[in-house]
């Protein structure tokens, strides 16, 4: 029986791990040890047993705690978050200020100053969104757009989940309220409409089309998406062909 | 209660440290104490209903669910010359708990899912207390699992159960017995009792391995 300690392994006799930081994540056994871990930790390293595992154990954690937090996942996620916060801050300050406006102007100069500043900082997020897009989903900003792109992996959670999402959740994602209401109403038989789009919908390619057509290119651009994000995931190369295929089926639609 | 005092009607813990969450420090003469607000943590609460935790100060002890170390900061104060292992899998409170671990010498961070024990198996020594505070549905069955691997025989824990992790839909009441009853399979319970008004849904059980 051969037994996995995070200062080594036992079988025979105790061998010591060169590196206690990689013997520390493969301290699995697949039952319960016969022996007191610590009672040999301390006769083998000696009274500074605890020190040594504390020590190794936040080391660990750091390092695992930052790949984790710096993963370029969850900064895109959280600057998504942001920027809609951002927006919205905008939008709101700009409403007080005609409101004040109506009575007064003296104030006019400084909510000017403050609404330049918030959007320069919108912009500075709306750029670090498109670089970070870049690097980790080149096919998907392509074909969406970095913005969208973006607020589809916050939707979906992480790049990867957008990867193994089908295309139709693509399609509908940011609309599962009116599909939802539909889909009960159809249950109950009476008549619904289903949503085209939902966060896709503020792609060009579907707005600039005519109410009629932007359904056929909602679903066309959601399994594009789909694919770029497969793509993205498991290769990260950009894929040409990809968009040239959307331009197309746009340019089709947009005719007939 | 070892280093516990309840101080204008707060319990407090003796510590040589500051403060980690923003909790009020007070002087009582020369000992700094630090409050332990009943809300925030379900182990204050449960003290402050009246029930205390015999500590010698020495214990080993395996903390599931250690979150950002609220609770955790204070127990170390408790058991100031034992060891705890703080198992936690959620990388964003871990950093608080890092920073924690880095001033407390008795806390030793462990970045792991509480659901596969044997994961840290050779890491973690048999210890004398287990203390579990995770609102998940097979919150019994971890508590079970490392309970094997880790509780000495006559070992003790304390689990804080939350009852709408198990079954939102059921009756708090009946998921308290039922859980009861399946803790009772395994362990000696020898207490228990609700959070309220402090926490609700909630039941602390004290039981012996």
């Amino acid at each position: 029986m051969r037994y996995n300690l995070w200062f080594g392994t036992v079988d025979d006799g105790i061998r010591i791990s060169e590196d206690f930081k990689k013997s520390f994540l493969l301290a699995s056994n697949e039952s319960p040890l016969p022996f007191s871990v610590s009672e040999l930790g301390l006769r083998v390293l000696g009274k500074d047993y605890y020190r040594i595992l504390r020590k190794t154990a936040i080391e660990v954690a750091e390092e695992r705690v930052r790949k984790e937090l710096g993963s370029d996942d969850m900064y895109v996620i959280a600057l998504v978050k942001a920027l809609e916060e951002v927006e919205e801050a905008i939008n709101m300050v700009r409403e007080k200020d005609e409101d004040i406006r109506l009575v007064k102007e003296d104030l006019a100069e400084h909510f000017e100053r403050a609404l330049a500043e918030m959007e320069r900082l919108r912009s500075q997020i709306e750029k670090e969104i498109d670089a970070v897009m870049q690097k980790i989903a080149p096919n998907l900003t392509e074909i969406a757009g970095a913005k969208i792109g973006a607020k589809l992996i916050e939707k979906f959670g992480s790049l990867k989940k957008l990867a193994f999402a089908p295309a139709s959740k693509i399609q509908i994602a940011g609309a599962e309220k009116s599909l939802y209401k539909a889909l009960s109403r159809m249950k109950r038989g009476k008549e619904a409409r289903v949503p085209k789009h939902g966060i896709i919908f503020l792609h060009s390619f579907v707005r600039s089309l005519p109410k009629k057509k932007r359904g056929k290119m909602a679903r066309f651009l959601a399994t594009k998406i789909s694919i770029a994000a497969k793509i993205d995931y498991f290769r990260g190369e950009l894929e040409e062909e990809l968009f040239s295929s959307l331009k197309k089926r746009y340019e089709e639609l947009r005719r007939t | 209660m070892r280093n516990v005092r309840i101080i204008n009607g707060t319990p407090a813990t003796k510590s040589r440290y500051g403060s980690h969450y923003g909790e009020r420090i007070f002087l009582l003469g020369s000992e700094r104490y630090r409050e332990w607000i009943p809300w925030r943590s379900k182990l204050s609460a449960m003290i402050l209903k009246g029930y205390e935790i015999e500590m010698k100060g020495e214990e080993k002890i395996l903390y599931l669910g250690a979150a950002s170390g609220t609770t955790l900061s204070h127990l170390a104060d408790i058991v100031d010359e034992g060891i705890i292992y703080a198992v936690e899998y959620s990388a964003k409170p871990f950093l608080k708990l890092l920073e924690l671990a880095r001033e407390r010498e008795n806390i030793i961070p462990l970045l792991f899912d509480a659901g596969k024990p044997w994961l840290y198996s050779g890491i973690v020594e048999r210890v004398d207390f287990i203390y579990q505070d995770i609102a998940q549905k097979n919150q019994i069955e971890i508590l079970r699992m490392n309970s094997e691997f880790f509780l000495k025989k006559g070992g003790e824990f304390l689990i804080m159960v939350k009852a709408k992790s198990i079954d939102s839909t059921a009756d708090s009441r009946e998921v308290f017995s039922r859980v009861l009853k399946d803790l009772s399979k395994d362990f000696r319970i020898l207490r228990h009792d609700t959070l309220e008004p402090y926490h609700r849904d909630h039941i602390f059980v004290h039981g012996k391995f």
